[in-house]
């Protein structure tokens, strides 16, 4: 844990840093235990979630991306196309976090939520220093074949925790950045 | 052709027994698998997965196969349906199978198992949470040259994305012992094991599991045993190098005992055995040892020279008085010739003798007018006859010579009866057979002894002879002797010439030859034969 936080705090510097957008070179982080410590708050906020019967309710279905990964066909797809897999569902589920801040009423579950949206954004720096792309959103992205619809506050917080250790993790295992430095 | 055919069928059996051998090996596979489950999983149905792409449930009942109905359902998907196969176990129970046809991880799983329409089981996982792997492979163990250590590597199972998701258990125990330690191996296909015991045997195996993290599942079953010694205890250099400069010093030490004391040992280990071969010229070396042949043939004048067996000793000069008439007793006893011969020969040998007498004897050995008539009266008898020598022993053990201490002679040609003990530098006893004159002799004797006088006896025939004396007043007693020069009279040690045989010591002087009254070291006591 003291290794993980110190692992987290060089990122949070790191991203402080590139938040006035200036294209700095970012070190590639390949280490998944960064990734591993997100996951394992997630799944900490998805278990208070669950418990959670008051004040928990959204007030319409969100949009969340699939976490499922048949691997038989995730190794067809390339990278790029991981890569927009990723992206997108990253980008989607940011914004569902952000919605559920607003719908939950309990002010304990706030600190939670605030958390889990630092931590995305956080993926999304650490994918950013693999040179992988950033999404824009596009049209015509928010529902589809690609998207999923939760109603409760722990759905949403599930799914989170299974995108982040399924298509996330994945991606940053197979990331070139990474295989060509040998790591 | 035929051969060709031949081939094909052969390529075809080998292929078949291939198949049957893979086939027997995952069937025993999954009958370990299952068995663990068993033990392990409490809820029904137990699913496991082996690899990244299958999942296989199973569940113990007592019915019909066809009554069971298996469906599953991924998260905002449809539900599926999975064939079920049957297994009897033995008895009356069976299991069923259902393999998964589509697998998704990442996603909750919910599967219902019916029977008869009735469900009675339901559960819901996460595939990637119900890993069952095979044992790690290859797992070698192998000296790291540093002692008390063991270095483990295995390879990871071979499934993708999981490389970093490991964790092994490593297990090691003492050869026949049941207690053993355990060893967690994160993320790393390698451990080295340290605190060992040198030189003892180490069975080692290994099983495997995700880490819980991304993946999860349950742990494998252990790898097949693989034991290793370590290697013995070998020497601490310091310790090799301390105990080589300890021997070295203790070699060197004893080395120079033995320089220091090797006259001694040498004596001690090879003692120098005297050997007469030098005296006896020929006699080991021509007669083999054989001394009659060796007196017969050897040279006479060796053996008329006494001269000859003590070179080195100094003549010490004799005084012989004799009182009374010597001139009967001379005639009625042949003086034997061996002694009065070598009186003659000695006669130089004394001279230089007499030069080297001590000057405490000169002065005791007064020229007296008696000494002069005792020598002119021996000396006839000397020239008269030199018959040979025999080599018997002496024929009279009963007469005595002895040295005294003391006063020199003042009326010397007193007989013998008439002379004081006290007054007598040497008392010649002439003891024939029941001769009275040994008797008080004796006693003289005795009391000389008593009184502390050197006495020093040795047995000669003599007859009341007179000895010639030397014109420089030294009177020498000729002693017959028929052996060996040897000293063993106990005053030997102080060069006494004593002649003899071990009898003549023997009777009559009990205690009057004291083993520690040496001859005075001024005196040097000489007898010749």
């Amino acid at each position: 844990m003291v290794c993980s936080s110190g692992l987290l705090a060089v990122l949070l510097m790191i991203l402080e840093s590139t938040r006035p957008g200036l294209p700095s070179p970012l070190r590639p982080i390949c280490d998944l235990r960064v990734l591993d410590r997100f996951i394992k708050e997630a799944r900490d906020t998805e278990a208070t979630m669950r418990g959670c019967r008051e004040g928990c309710s959204l007030g319409e279905p969100l949009a969340v991306p699939l976490t499922s990964v048949d691997f038989a066909v995730w190794e067809k797809k390339d990278f790029a196309e991981q890569t927009q897999e990723v992206q997108a569902g990253l980008w989607l589920l940011g914004q569902a976090v952000g919605s559920a801040r607003a719908s939950v009423t309990d002010a304990a579950l706030h600190s939670l939520i605030d958390s889990s949206s630092r931590n995305i954004y956080s993926i999304g720096q650490v994918l950013h220093s693999l040179n992988i792309q950033e999404y824009t959103p596009s049209t015509g992205m928010s529902g589809g074949e690609d998207t999923w619809r939760v109603s409760t506050v722990s759905e949403l917080f599930q799914v989170q925790t299974n995108f982040l250790r399924g298509k996330v993790r994945l991606l940053l295992s197979t990331a070139p950045a990474c295989n060509k430095d040998g790591s | 052709m035929t051969k060709v055919e031949s081939l094909k069928h052969w390529g075809f059996f080998v292929f078949l027994c291939f198949q049957k051998a893979t086939f027997l090996q995952g069937a025993r596979n999954l009958e370990t698998k299952v068995a663990l489950l068993l033990a392990v999983e409490p809820q029904d149905p137990k699913c496991f997965a082996e690899g990244m792409e299958d999942l296989t449930c199973f569940w113990e009942d007592d019915g019909i196969l066809e009554e069971y109905t298996f469906m599953y359902t991924y998260q905002y998907e449809k539900t599926t349906d999975c064939v079920v196969t049957a297994q009897p176990t033995g008895g009356s129970k069976a299991r069923y199978f259902c393999k998964l046809s589509k697998v998704q991880h990442f996603v909750p799983l919910d599967l219902h198992v019916y029977r008869g329409g009735q469900r009675i089981h339901n559960r819901s996982l996460f595939v990637e949470h119900v890993f069952l792997l095979d044992p790690p492979a290859n797992l070698t163990v192998n000296w790291t040259g540093k002692q008390g250590q063991l270095r483990l590597s295995w390879l990871p199972p071979p499934l993708k994305y999981m490389d970093n998701s490991m964790i092994y258990e490593i297990s090691y125990v003492i050869a026949g012992r049941q207690m053993g330690k355990l060893e967690v191996v994160q993320a790393n296909t390698e451990i080295t094991l340290r605190g060992l015991q040198p030189g003892t045997r180490y069975e080692v195996r290994a099983r495997v599991k995700p880490d819980g993290v991304t993946y999860d599942g349950y742990w494998s079953a252990w790898t097949s045993l693989v034991s290793r010694e370590t290697p013995q205890r070998d020497m601490d250099p310091l310790i090799l190098t301390l105990c080589l400069v300890i021997s070295f010093i203790l070699i060197l030490l004893s080395l120079s005992m033995l320089l220091s004391h090797r006259r001694f040992l040498l004596k001690k280990m090879w003692p120098l055995i005297p050997n007469p071969e030098n005296k006896f010229e020929g006699l080991f070396t021509v007669y083999g040892g054989d001394f009659q042949a060796w007196l017969v043939h050897s040279s006479g004048g060796l053996w008329w020279r006494p001269g000859f067996f003590y070179v080195e000793e100094l003549p010490a000069p004799l005084e012989v008085l004799s009182e009374g008439s010597l001139g009967p007793a001379v005639s009625s006893r042949t003086v034997p010739s061996r002694a009065l011969a070598a009186l003659g020969e000695e006669r130089e040998d004394e001279q230089e003798g007499m030069g080297k007498a001590d000057p405490a004897l000169t002065d005791r050995w007064n020229p007296q007018p008696q000494g002069q008539w005792l020598f002119d009266q021996l000396w006839p008898l000397h020239q008269h006859s030199l018959p040979p020598f025999d080599s018997g022993p002496l024929e009279s053990k009963d007469t005595y010579v002895t040295l005294n201490q003391g006063s020199q002679p003042e009326g010397g040609e007193g007989p013998l009866d008439d002379v004081s003990e006290e007054s007598l530098p040497l008392q010649v006893l002439f003891a024939t057979p029941g001769t009275p004159v040994s008797q008080s002799d004796l006693g003289s004797l005795r009391h000389s002894s008593g009184s502390g006088r050197l006495s020093s006896q040795s047995s000669f025939e003599y007859a009341h002879n007179t000895w010639p004396p030397k014109s420089s007043s030294y009177a020498y007693l000729a002693i017959a002797d028929s052996g060996i020069y040897m000293d063993y009279s106990p005053m030997s040690s102080a060069r006494t010439g004593v002649v003899g045989t071990g009898g003549i010591y023997t009777n009559e002087y009990e205690n009057d030859i004291h083993p520690h009254k040496l001859p005075h070291p001024g005196q040097p006591i000489h007898s010749e034969c």
